[in-house]
């Protein structure tokens, strides 16, 4: 299979997503009811119908949606055998382990029954549901870690590493930090060996983890946390940031001075921010803008190498983009937000 | 009326007691007014909070429809996870004019970023304003149910001290009054009585006086016939 035809798939599947327009009248729907319906006629009908067969309202959207992301993801590791397309898929997969490992032992940590950490798991990535199960049978964080360490799953690594810290520091944060500095270290890893696609991967990766460290650093230096317990929070291979530069900027005194200081980057856009949400040091605005800005890159990819995987990083910031704006029209709908702020919020459109 | 012995010693009782009603009617004015006072104070205090902890509490609804929508209700919640703790408040009490009131011990349930739990790498800033939101409205409401529990006492006990002083001065008060009122006509009515009476007898007495008088004279006279 060669990338002409997963080139030409994604394209397929690019066109089938929701429009502007759809999605203009999906926030116009007067209820919540009536978005069910209209979704019922979209490409998410198949999860939407199974969806309601067990779940109302809100919940079976985010039920659909969920289900439809990993499974559009799923359809396309099928069809996707070229190596580094696939790896792409697996990487982003892998979010969904971290993220249900994290949840596992935060549910694990302050004691929450079984019943109500799988509520809040999703299968999605390599670890399957029974694979979950049984971790969340085990009866403290120790026991979780030896298991993956037992199964010999990546994850019981960076933990077993971290684990005497936590032990210290009881603090959980610690084995989430050493998690997430793993999955990128090691989405980068396996995307070393060189090449025309492998370089696009990696360059997505490291782009991503540009965002992820300025938005730690804005909010450490919003918190006025001390730069060297700061680092201890932020991941290398940056594409535009080194621990350096990254430094620099943990040490400016303000919100503010950050965005200055970051005039000389492709980050510069931030300084458009209105002057007022800098000062009352409102992140989450500035992290709309660099989330909206990693989305455009990412959406952007379509305009490489149409024989690369630049399509499927592009389908996959789409989707991405997809799910997040439907899921905030839904969401404002059960509040009943009028669609002027809807439109706000919805800053991915 | 209850039965009262119409004695002038009955009478002072009645009238002491009149007295120690009417000071007892004054003293829980003041005390009331006082009360009032004190009650209007927390008022304002309190109406302030409510108008506070209504925004708080819309803006941190808002973040969280925000968070939800954007990262995720599964992401929100498996962090929430992290940063689920119970809060522990200390509570004394102490006195506003004799009615006993909490004091809760001020412990700020909001904390920085880092002492949430949860990691920050894969955690969002909307995460942290939610959460931020709801630790300011729970701050708000700890304060809230120190002020409103000592309003609510203090209007308790204003209602109180309001009957009290109704009954005192409504029912107790009149009725000792109508009581002294009554031993007093008694006590008068009696006294008429006896200057009635005395005058009864004086004129009996005047009259057997004259009638022996008129007899003696009679007699006199035969003797000198």
């Amino acid at each position: 299979m060669d990338y002409g035809y997963i080139n030409a798939r994604m394209r397929g599947m690019k066109s089938r997503l929701l429009s502007h327009r759809e999605l203009d009248d999906l926030i116009q729907k007067p209820d919540l009811e009536s978005l069910i319906a209209d979704l019922e006629n979209s490409p998410y009908r198949d999860e939407v119908i199974e969806a309601r067969g067990h779940l109302l309202g809100i919940l079976c959207i985010e039920y659909a949606l969920r289900e439809n992301f990993t499974r559009t993801f799923r359809k396309i590791q099928n069809f996707a055998k070229q190596e580094e397309a696939e790896q792409y898929i697996i990487i982003f997969l892998h979010r969904w382990d971290v993220q249900n490992i994290k949840t596992i032992l935060r549910g694990k940590n302050i004691h929450v029954t079984s019943d109500e950490i799988l509520s809040c798991l999703v299968p999605a990535g390599e670890m399957d549901e029974a694979t979950l199960k049984e971790l969340l049978k085990q009866p403290d964080l120790r026991a979780v870690i030896d298991l993956l360490a037992t199964w010999r799953i990546r994850y019981a690594q960076p933990l077993t590493g971290a684990y005497p810290e936590y032990l210290k520091t009881k603090d959980l944060a610690v084995l989430e930090c050493a998690l997430d500095r793993y999955y990128y270290t090691d989405a980068l890893d396996s995307v070393r060996a060189p090449g025309y696609n492998n370089g696009l991967i990696r360059d997505f990766l490291r782009l991503e983890i540009d965002v992820v460290n300025l938005k730690t650093v804005l909010r450490m230096v919003r918190d006025r946390v001390d730069a060297e317990d700061a680092k201890r929070y932020l991941i290398g291979g940056g594409r535009q940031f080194d621990e350096r530069k990254l430094g620099e900027l943990l040490t400016l005194p303000s919100i503010e001075d950050v965005v200055k200081a970051l005039s000389s980057t492709p980050y510069r856009f931030l300084a458009d921010i209105p002057e007022p949400a800098l000062r009352t040091q409102k992140i989450s605005i500035i992290e709309k803008e660099l989330e909206r800005f990693l989305i455009k890159k990412g959406v952007g990819a379509f305009l490489l190498d149409p024989l690369s995987v630049a399509s499927v990083i592009g389908y996959f910031w789409a989707k991405y983009n997809e799910i997040t704006n439907i899921r905030i029209i839904s969401r404002c709908k059960t509040a009943d937000v009028s669609p002027d702020l809807l439109k706000e919020e919805l800053v991915y459109v | 009326m209850e039965q009262v012995k119409p004695t002038r010693m009955e009478l002072m009782k009645k009238k002491a007691q009149i007295r120690l009603a009417e000071q007892g009617r004054d003293l829980l004015r003041e005390k009331m007014d006082a009360l009032i006072q004190e009650f209007f104070k927390i008022l304002s205090s309190v109406s302030d909070s409510r108008d506070e902890l209504e925004q708080v509490s819309k803006s941190a609804d808002l973040a969280l429809l925000i968070a939800q929508a954007t990262d995720d209700p599964v992401t929100l919640k498996s962090a929430g996870f992290a940063t689920r703790r119970s809060i522990t408040v200390g509570i004394t009490g102490k006195n506003i004019m004799g009615v006993p009131v909490p004091v809760i011990e001020k412990k700020r349930v909001s904390k920085t970023m880092l002492e949430r739990g949860y990691g920050i790498i894969s955690t969002s800033a909307r995460i942290d304003e939610t959460a931020e939101r709801y630790e300011a409205e729970l701050d708000i409401l700890i304060k809230l149910a120190e002020t409103e529990t000592a309003m609510r006492r203090l209007g308790a006990e204003i209602q109180m001290n309001r009957r009290r002083v109704n009954a005192l001065e409504q029912i107790l008060i009149p009725e000792l009054q109508s009581q002294a009122k009554y031993i007093k006509n008694a006590i008068e009515e009696r006294e008429r009585e006896d200057l009635f009476r005395l005058k009864k007898v004086k004129s009996i007495l005047e009259k057997k006086k004259k009638k022996v008088k008129a007899k003696k004279m009679a007699e006199k006279v035969q003797g000198k016939n």
